[in-house]
């Protein structure tokens, strides 16, 4: 039976708010009101304040009073007079150069994305390997989980500081790999190319307890028939991990990456304590020049327009990831 | 008759609001980091409200390791404490650059100020305007363990050793478990002796003058003679732990360590017994006794409720009455004179040698890093360079060369 369409031209009586309605309507608002409240007070505001921050010169991180100087911190962190001037005496690549090597927001930037660049196919792989293994009836498979997870919950502290002394000169790390052959035996955190290493050695090993057990859940969400009919197609197993776990995998590689991209855009700690941010600038992040900026140097505008840097890059990535959702997450 | 009564109640509780209102204390609340653990601000208040009947003091607690963001904050917010204590140069620079702090010339002017402090307030005096007063200067010395010493049968430091023979003692001390020296992983225990000459500055883009120094410090981690740099940070290791294990010979640090050396060798959590303090050295051509320091100060809000009687306090805390106080707990006041060495030298715990006594009046004070708007941003670049030259990623020259262009290009801007 065909129901009656109602017609277009017809407006729809205005809503009237019942009382019942109306006090439902109060109750759902004063269940969200603590979040948003929050929300609001240490994300919203601030964030909006830091956007226009970043047009001021502000010395004690107050808004008012200070002075609007328009993109003159924006200038001032890609050093654009000086990198401008090298393009001309030079070319474009001779600038480009300049600004990743020497200017300071170019040499964070290079080395996060280089950190985050490495740091999350490594976790990633970890993770899944471990799942996999894990995932399977072995002795002790529990207890392994538990402890695979536990750096994830330790003190980050903590955890720096002993990987401090295990990466240091005649520490056991240089032991075992002077014992393998090599001749490096320095300190991690005090050689220009291994302190990144040291990072990235300490990010991985922290949060693949934590994406492990996310691709545990997964991994008993794939249908064991569709293992069954790989295997009667003659599948071996790697073919089989291949062509049905990665890709059942999917929507769960898809949240890790997205969740570990901006997590490695955002590191501060592991930095700070293991290194803090040397030797040299070799470890200098995006956002420990945004603590040293602000809350060392005391230049508020400045510090705000290299948040806003981070923000930007942080959002064109989750723009991209996004719209990539359907391929890769949904398929 | 009743009226009559009730008019003459009236009267006497309105007598007695006016009375008690006369004899109400003036609370002074002053902002300071550390309160509890900071030794010297409870005994200048005890002492202050002892001769000041009717003054109380009140502190409100900063925690010292974000002592300028959160003041800036607490002013930016139209805080009205009176009196606001001064950790760094750059902090009071700021907040007297966004109109916080006032000025004390007037009242300077009419009390005739500033005698003891040779010369060390005008770190605190900008385009004229004296805006804070200092009651505190740590200046370096060098401390030294005697019973090594004694046992290494090695003459001690004295307070006019120059630099090479301080390489030399330490390199003699050095051996079997112990440490001649121990240079401390900043750039100031490091090489920021170049400034003791009076004429070379951390800000002023020329870095030459710390050659010398960085080559000396390297120099004594060749010879086994002091711990290396790269152990150090990944260690993590404080320099009072290190001095207090008692395998260290020499350490040039901060004149607060006194305090610190004092307590834990009386709690026995120090290694150490017999201990003294030297000048730092000096280069041929500087004057014996020369130093650098730090100070700590003062500011009064210029929102503050009580500004006549928060300059009172400052007066009073600045003073040669209020600095044999502070000198009393251990600390080193600004305020320099033979009565305040007295009463230093006198602490419980303090070395008693003449030596030690004499290192109390150094011949001259330079200031760590002068104030100036882009001393914190040159300190960040100098930091980063040390760093590099320290864990030995560059050479010195280089690293020189890099400290010279990346302040000379901020200069410039």
């Amino acid at each position: 039976m065909a129901q009656n369409a109602p017609a277009a031209s017809v407006r729809p009586p205005k809503h009237r708010m019942g009382r019942l309605e109306r006090k439902n309507t109060l109750v759902a608002l004063s269940f969200i009101a603590p979040n948003f409240i929050g929300f609001a007070i240490f994300t919203l505001i601030p964030v909006v304040m830091s956007v226009v921050m970043s047009f001021m010169d502000s010395k004690t991180g107050a808004i008012f009073g200070a002075e609007w100087v328009g993109f003159a911190n924006y200038q001032d962190i890609f050093n654009v007079a000086k990198v401008s001037s090298k393009m001309a005496d030079g070319g474009f690549l001779a600038g480009l150069s300049y600004f990743f090597n020497r200017v300071d927001l170019g040499i964070a930037l290079k080395n996060t994305v280089f950190y985050t660049i490495v740091t999350v196919p490594l976790t990633l792989m970890c993770s899944i390997i471990l799942a996999l293994v894990l995932n399977r009836a072995v002795k002790g498979a529990v207890a392994f989980r538990a402890i695979l997870f536990f750096p994830y919950v330790a003190s980050m502290v903590a955890i720096c500081v002993c990987w401090n002394f295990m990466l240091m000169k005649d520490g056991p790390i240089n032991q075992i790999l002077m014992s393998l052959g090599s001749d490096f035996n320095k300190s991690w955190t005090a050689d220009s190319t291994m302190a990144m290493w040291a990072i990235i050695l300490v990010s991985v090993w922290r949060s693949m307890g934590y994406y492990m057990v996310i691709y545990l859940a997964a991994l008993q969400g794939v249908p064991r028939e569709l293992y069954e009919a790989a295997t009667v197609d003659g599948a071996n197993k790697w073919q089989q991990f291949w062509s049905v776990t990665l890709p059942q995998l999917r929507p769960t590689t898809f949240f890790a990456s997205i969740m570990l991209i901006i997590g490695c855009f955002k590191i501060y700690d592991t930095v700070a304590i293991m290194t803090g941010g040397g030797p040299g600038r070799a470890t200098k992040m995006l956002v420990t020049y945004i603590y040293d900026t602000a809350f060392m140097q005391f230049k508020y505008g400045t510090a705000s327009a290299i948040a806003m840097v981070l923000l930007v890059i942080v959002l064109l990535v989750t723009v991209i990831q996004f719209s990539m959702e359907k391929k890769f997450a949904n398929d | 008759m009743k009226k009559l009564f009730a008019l003459a109640m009236a009267m006497i509780m309105a007598l007695s609001m006016v009375s008690f209102a006369a004899a109400e204390d003036t609370t002074l609340t002053i902002v300071a980091w550390d309160v509890n653990t900071t030794g010297y601000l409870t005994a200048q208040k005890e002492a202050y409200e002892a001769s000041h009947p009717g003054v109380k003091i009140e502190y409100i607690d900063v925690s010292s390791q974000d002592y300028d963001v959160k003041v800036g904050a607490m002013l930016a917010a139209g805080d009205t404490s009176d009196i606001f204590m001064i950790k760094t140069v750059p902090g009071l620079m700021n907040w007297n650059d966004a109109g916080y702090a006032m000025s004390l010339n007037d009242y300077i002017a009419a009390s005739n100020y500033l005698s003891g402090f040779v010369g060390m307030e005008t770190n605190y005096n900008y385009n004229g305007e004296q805006v804070a007063l200092p009651f505190r200067s740590d200046f370096w010395v060098l401390f030294y363990n005697k019973t090594l010493f004694d046992n290494a049968g090695v003459a001690y430091p004295t307070n006019d050793m120059t630099w090479e023979e301080y390489k030399e003692k330490a390199i003699a001390m050095s051996g079997n478990g112990v440490y001649g020296a121990h240079n401390h992983t900043w750039l100031s225990a490091c090489v920021n002796w170049a400034v003791c000459d009076g004429v070379n500055t951390l800000i002023d883009g020329e870095y030459s003058d710390l050659a010398y120094f960085y080559q000396l410090v390297q120099d004594l981690e060749d010879a086994g003679a002091c711990m290396p740099y790269t152990e150090i940070t990944a260690s993590g290791l404080h320099y009072s732990g290190a001095f207090g294990n008692g395998n260290i010979a020499m350490l040039p640090m901060g004149y607060w360590y006194v305090a610190t050396l004092i307590n834990n060798i009386k709690s026995g959590d120090y290694n150490v017994s017999d201990w003294g303090i030297a000048a730092v050295p000096h280069k041929e051509d500087v004057k014996a006794g020369s130093t650098f320091g730090n100070l700590t100060g003062a500011m009064i809000n210029k929102k503050a409720k009580n500004p006549d009687a928060a300059w009172d306090y400052i007066s009073w805390l600045c003073s040669e009455e209020g600095s044999k106080v502070t000198a009393g707990t251990g600390n080193r006041p600004a305020w320099v004179s033979e009565g305040v060495a007295d009463v230093m030298s006198s602490v419980d715990g303090f070395p008693q040698d003449e030596n030690s006594k004499a290192a109390l009046l150094p011949s001259y004070v330079a200031i760590e890093i002068p104030g100036d708007p882009n001393a914190s941003a040159i300190s960040s670049i100098l930091g980063e360079e040390h760093s590099a030259i320290m864990t030995r990623e560059i050479s010195i020259e280089e690293g020189i060369e890099e400290m010279n262009d990346r302040v000379q290009e901020l200069l410039a801007k």
